[in-house]
């Protein structure tokens, strides 16, 4: 950890809290204004982006000129909550974790903010869109930067909402609002543990800032007690990042607007539980339990999502399992405490995944909304630029080097090599070739051979809106890998004073694993072009003589079947029975009959009042010879 | 020679009698109200004699608030009698008996 020495901020960094409040501003003019702006209301969003980024730039730039163990900067705002000796304080901590998110954040959400300029171009709801696109931001920096729990939560809940708002964002279109339904609830169930979690941090610490946490950790609590925090910690982090068993929202959360599944569920929201699980790990360490947990739930993700991903035919949801499989891969590398080395592939991820997912929302733009991979083909020829760019973040993560996702991959292959993990290696390598595979699938159905649809035949080149922050990312998602080419690379000694080092130990050597990733991944392309690229293999009937597995592949192995015939069903059946039978029969039943009793019986009663004075008279007569017989007889 | 107290009990009890039974059996509101009268009379009666019985003026006091008292009542009982007769130009109260069920 860190030298205790923090600065407080007073001067330099005192403007830091600009970098969240620029989207947070903008967010409310637009959601105010956002209609009468009209097409202003994206250039003011990304404005505000770009100047949130260039605020960060500049923060990261002073921290960068601290010696490296005093690299943090704790800027306290305002108190949130004091009660006794608790205490919650709206503070922001830049520290190497943080500085890198936050560039990610603001750096490819500026890029995306430009490219939906174009994309949501003449959408009825265009200011809405941005208002809500800028107030995730702002949640998701508030996420990173927040100096305890309960802010981190915050941002966590915030991005959830947001995500729910942006994925329903066209409700109008029927299943859109069931699948923001199913991605915020689902999420949710992740975030209750988290919640609980969090709980049993502040009773056990009576605290919730970070370093007091960490500080103590070691000595404060038990290893039962820790196994439970970081389990309930990782929950959270499962629902955001979508890992088995709670992966199933994301396919479905393509429903929302293309820069939207970029920004959320591809660079940004969908990695805070990578950011969690690397900010915790002091917690997670303690725990060995706790570490092989996140290890397995990586692992088993990668391969399934990837699989998963090898048979979709719709191009967004080829992107999303690639999503799920790639953050399974973080965390891999994360439960091999490889943490630095998960940071840099988020970063990687982040940069070739949005440039992918705007690459086939150009597709998709150019197409008239067609998303299936079966009506495109050679649209390298019709749109070029979007071709080039889908290719460089496609071969990213195919792992060809040198872009950004062969170094990113790699770090983490050579961790779980050195660390005589052999098993783990293999798998993962084996990860790396499906991987490789369906990004050659996607890649040769979209661009190559002939086209298959009118459609695809008169498809036509994007706007220069949104081919610029095509080009920017390429360049990220090629170029960004160099920044960790040595063995101590600049990522890593930049990440390493707050994560601590990588692992290490003896295996086949660098060179040897490169070339290893290399073949694999440039034969699982080759194998693909064969097939879908030559056009020498028919590989319609190829796929029918693979069914059922294909189809049952394309259905995700009919989780999301099982979850709503184990789950979902019982659960509404129990609904029904509590709604129809145990509250309008049994509750409100009773509640009926006692005030039907008490009424029948007033029924009867009121009969005495017959309205003959002379009978009262007469009942007044007798009660008094009735009190009078009974005082006398006790006399 | 005093006459023995028992004779004012009796007679104040037979009075009351009396006026008990006109309560309950006379179905004219005005009668009624004498009857009630009579009643009172009646307690007033026994309350001076035994008043006298005690030499104690504690009785006749209290026998002098129950006179005004009943005057009091008379004005407010005979306004709603007559109140009840412009009304229904009858005062029979069993004929008024529309506060029922």
């Amino acid at each position: 950890m860190v030298a205790g020495e923090a600065l407080t901020a007073t001067g330099g960094m005192a403007w830091l809290w600009f970098v969240p409040a620029l989207p947070l501003a903008a967010a409310t003019v637009n959601l105010f204004l956002g209609r009468r702006l009209g097409k202003a209301a994206g250039v003011l969003a990304s404005a505000a982006m770009l100047a949130s980024f260039i605020v960060a730039a500049i923060g990261v730039r002073e921290l960068l000129s601290l010696a490296p163990e005093e690299r943090l900067v704790v800027l306290h705002l305002f108190d949130w909550i004091s009660v006794g000796a608790f205490r919650v304080g709206v503070d922001l901590r830049l520290d190497a974790v943080s500085a890198t998110m936050i560039l990610v954040v603001t750096g490819v959400g500026s890029l995306i903010h430009v490219y939906a300029m174009g994309y949501m171009q003449g959408d009825p709801r265009y200011g809405r869109f941005f208002a809500y696109l800028n107030l995730f931001v702002f949640f998701m920096l508030m996420l990173v930067l927040g100096q305890n729990f309960l802010l981190l939560y915050l941002g966590w809940e915030g991005v959830g909402l947001c995500s729910y708002l942006l994925i329903g964002f066209w409700f109008d279109v029927p299943g859109n609002a069931e699948a923001a339904k199913k991605a915020f609830i689902t999420t949710r169930i992740g975030d209750t543990a988290m919640l609980v979690g969090i709980a049993l941090i502040a009773v056990h610490f009576g605290t919730l800032d970070f370093d007091a946490v960490f500080g103590a950790a070691g000595g404060q609590i038990t290893q039962a007690t820790a196994t439970a925090i970081s389990l309930l910690l990782f929950a959270g982090a499962i629902g955001k990042s979508a890992q088995i068993p709670l992966h199933v929202w994301l396919p479905d959360a393509m429903a929302g607007p293309t820069p939207v599944s970029a920004l959320i569920h591809a660079a940004t929201m969908v990695t805070a539980g990578v950011y969690l699980v690397v900010r915790t790990h002091v917690l997670f360490e303690l725990s060995e339990v706790a570490l092989t947990v996140v290890l397995v739930v990586g692992l088993v993700t990668m391969v399934f999502a990837g699989l998963c991903a090898l048979a979709q035919w719709d191009i967004k949801r080829v992107l999303a399992y690639s999503t799920v499989s790639q953050l399974g891969f973080m965390f891999m590398a994360v439960g091999m405490r490889a943490y630095a080395v998960a940071m840099f592939f988020l970063v990687a991820h982040a940069f070739y995944k949005a440039l992918m997912f705007l690459g086939a929302g150009s597709v998709i733009h150019g197409m008239h909304e067609e998303q299936d991979l079966r009506q495109m083909g050679g649209l390298r020829r019709v749109m070029p630029i979007t071709f080039v760019v889908f290719m460089i973040g496609g071969l990213s993560q195919a792992g060809v080097p040198p872009l950004a996702g062969y170094f990113a991959k790699d770090a983490i292959l050579e961790v779980a090599n050195h660390t005589g993990r052999l098993g783990i290696y293999v798998l993962g390598t084996i990860g790396a070739l499906i991987s490789a595979t369906y990004i050659g699938r996607m890649l040769f159905l979209t661009f190559f051979g002939q086209a298959r649809s009118e459609l695809a035949a008169h498809a036509h080149e994007s706007p220069a809106v949104m081919v610029i922050p095509l080009g920017v990312l390429a360049a990220g998602a090629a170029l960004i890998g160099f920044a960790n080419t040595s063995p101590e690379g600049r990522v890593g000694g930049f990440l390493e004073p707050v994560t601590g080092a990588a692992p290490g130990g003896a295996g086949l050597s660098v060179f040897a694993l490169g070339v290893i990733a290399t073949t694999v991944s440039v034969a699982a392309l080759a194998m693909t072009w064969l097939v879908h690229g030559s056009g020498r293999v028919d590989w319609m009937a190829l796929r029918e003589r693979m069914e059922p597995l294909a189809t049952a592949l394309q259905n995700g192995l009919y989780l999301d079947r099982a979850y709503d015939r184990l789950l979902i069903q019982p659960g509404k059946a129990f609904a029904r029975i509590s709604a129809f039978v145990v509250d309008a029969k049994i509750i409100d039943g009773a509640a009926n009959a006692l005030g039907g009793g008490v009424r029948r019986l007033a029924d009867r009663g009121r009969l005495v009042q017959t309205g003959f004075v002379r009978s009262y008279a007469l009942v007044v007569f007798l009660g008094a010879v009735g009190v009078l017989a009974f005082v006398g007889s006790r006399l | 020679m005093r006459t023995p107290i028992a004779y004012f009990v009796m007679l104040s009890g037979i009075l009351f009698a009396l006026g008990t039974v006109g309560v309950l059996t006379r179905r004219s509101a005005l009668l009624i109200f004498m009857s009630v009268e009579l009643q009172l009379n009646a307690v007033n009666l026994s309350l001076v004699a035994f008043s006298r019985m005690h030499n104690d003026l504690d009785g006749q006091v209290l026998a002098f608030f129950s006179l005004v008292v009943a005057a009091a009542e008379v004005v407010v009982g005979l306004a709603i009698i007559v109140a009840m007769f412009r009304r229904r130009s009858s005062v029979d109260v069993d004929d008024a008996r529309e506060l029922r069920w």
